[in-house]
């Protein structure tokens, strides 16, 4: 073999959206080392948020974590404070942060689905992608204002209701965005070019995704049954028609195929929601101080999302601790990269959704 | 040959994270994306610093990103323009005075554009960035220096020398 090279890949790099850092050893073509540096966005949100602001404002900080997947840092701090603090949240918000959050997941998917596409060179698809994903962050701006900060949840319900007019523009988007993905899922599924590009590339078995805790729908994708929307009661998903999307193969291939599958579910649960949105009250007041502990599992829409809250009696928390799902695919990745081809690597990290702003903080 | 006139006509662009929280980032790719298609500028997103002329810097500028981003602007080619996308770009925003970050970009490199906004809106980035070709057309082949860096430029300018004074003085200011 020949000698070893080096080559970085980051922290600024064309087919990378978000500065993360990996260092390749390779020889000739194959990869034999790889080091991962993800600090590079460290902004220190947990210490200010224990520090600086109060328990009520911790939950517009938390959003800006992230603004791929705003509304579940948000939703995950919420439900963590009602619980903690013994507030029952009215139905209709209820049903309203699910809306949201599935449009959310939508958008996110989609995003993930057309940077594969363009990481694969189909610029094509990533456009088209893209347009049809506009479509979801119109019906978010009509719903909650704004197109990416949401800011919807908030202690105790949400800050906007849905009004008949809103609604009724909503369900004709809906009607078209369904047609689209389901045409995307069909592109992502059957075209000839991609699946010989991402079948059993980046394969993650069961065994490994089970050993190196894997999350979201990389783990769903190699056939392991875990879903937090499932295992976790944080919002009525069972009512609405939720099923879990579980694949067998693990490659790229079946990652983006369990993101449109799952956008086509997030679609009919977004259906159901505006036929039976129960009427009533979007917002209870909050009183008092928190006091003890409390965690909460979200289903992010890259995975497990873990909220932590501590707090005696104070106008700030003692503690937020915050575990995003991105963390916990970043082993699986670099156990992946070793023995790989470089010509694979751009694409079987983007396949992954890496969400680097979530994972320093 | 003025090519004053042409500069504008298609303008690259580099697009650098230095610790936002990828709101502004998307709705920067929503502005490359088909509805709002910056395209029709002559604008293409090139990762590739050498062949930039606007480079969209997003977040506040966290510690580690800082030499990142001096690095990247002491290697893209003058004239070239800066813009900061993003209320914590602009001016820390919500991330203001935390332990890791500098409150904006203007604290690192000279910007010439500010877009405000959390998130940015396409419609106001692309307002942004066809300002920033206005001030592109009228800047010529100076080196624009940070207003904390005390090294005097002469032509010709060796930039590796620039950027080693340069980041000697960021990392003796720390």
């Amino acid at each position: 073999m020949g000698k070893r090279i080096t080559v970085p890949f980051g922290s600024q790099h064309v087919a990378l959206p978000e500065p993360v850092r990996f260092v390749f050893q390779t020889e000739n073509e194959k990869i034999v080392d790889v080091e991962v540096d993800v600090g590079y966005v460290h902004r220190g949100i947990e210490k200010a948020c224990a520090t600086k602001f109060k328990y009520m404002q911790v939950g517009y900080v938390v959003a800006r974590v992230c603004g791929l997947c705003a509304i579940s840092h948000t939703l995950g701090y919420v439900t963590a404070l009602e619980r903690l603090m013994g507030v029952e949240v009215p139905k209709r918000a209820l049903y309203l942060r699910l809306l949201v959050s599935e449009l959310d997941r939508i958008h996110s998917h989609l995003l993930a689905m057309g940077h594969t596409a363009e990481v694969a060179g189909y610029e094509n698809l990533f456009m088209q992608t893209f347009r049809h994903r506009e479509l979801v962050m119109e019906m978010l701006e009509l719903l909650t204002g704004n197109r990416v900060q949401f800011d919807f949840a908030c202690p105790g319900g949400v800050n906007r209701d849905l009004t008949p007019e809103v609604e009724k523009v909503l369900r004709e988007k809906l009607k078209v965005l369904e047609e689209k993905a389901l045409w995307l899922r069909d592109v992502y599924e059957n075209d000839f070019s991609l699946t010989l590009r991402w079948k059993g590339t980046g394969v993650v078995t069961e065994e490994m995704a089970k050993e190196m805790n894997v999350v979201g729908p990389p783990a769903r994708a190699a056939g392991l049954k875990t879903d937090v929307r499932a295992e976790f009661d944080y919002l009525p998903f069972k009512e609405v028609g939720y099923r879990m999307v579980v694949l067998k193969g693990g490659s790229i291939y079946e990652r983006n195929l369990v993101r449109a599958l799952e956008v086509l579910n997030s679609i009919e649960m977004c259906w159901n929601i505006l036929d039976g949105l129960p009427e009533g009250d979007i917002k209870v007041p909050v009183k008092g101080l928190p006091e003890g502990e409390m965690f909460v599992r979200i289903e992010a829409p890259r995975g497990e999302l873990f909220y932590y809250i501590r707090g005696s009696k104070k106008l700030i928390l003692d503690r937020v601790r915050i575990r995003v799902p991105t963390f916990a695919n970043i082993p699986v990745m670099k156990e992946l990269f070793v023995g790989m081809d470089y010509a694979d690597v751009p694409a079987t990290v983007i396949s992954f959704d890496p969400c680097l702003s979530c994972t320093a903080r | 040959m003025d090519f004053r006139k042409f500069r504008k006509r298609s303008p690259w662009i580099l697009h650098y994270n230095t610790g936002s929280c990828n709101g502004c980032d998307i709705e920067i790719l929503a502005c490359l994306a088909p509805k709002y298609d910056v395209e029709r500028f002559g604008i293409l997103n090139r990762g590739n610093p050498k062949q930039s002329d606007i480079l969209l810097v997003t977040g506040p500028v966290t510690k580690r990103a800082k030499e990142r981003l001096l690095r990247l602007y002491f290697e893209m080619p003058e004239p070239k323009v800066v813009v900061a996308v993003g209320a914590c770009a602009c001016s820390g925003g919500v991330f203001r005075h935390m332990y890791n970050v500098e409150n904006g970009v203007d604290k690192v490199i000279p910007v010439d554009v500010y877009v405000p906004g959390c998130a940015a809106r396409p419609e106001a980035i692309i307002d942004g960035i066809v300002r920033a070709l206005e001030i592109l057309k009228e800047k010529g082949k100076e080196v624009e220096l940070p207003h904390w860096c005390s090294a005097q430029v002469k032509p010709p300018v060796n930039r590796v020398k620039l950027l080693d004074r340069c980041l000697e003085e960021l990392h003796g200011r720390r």
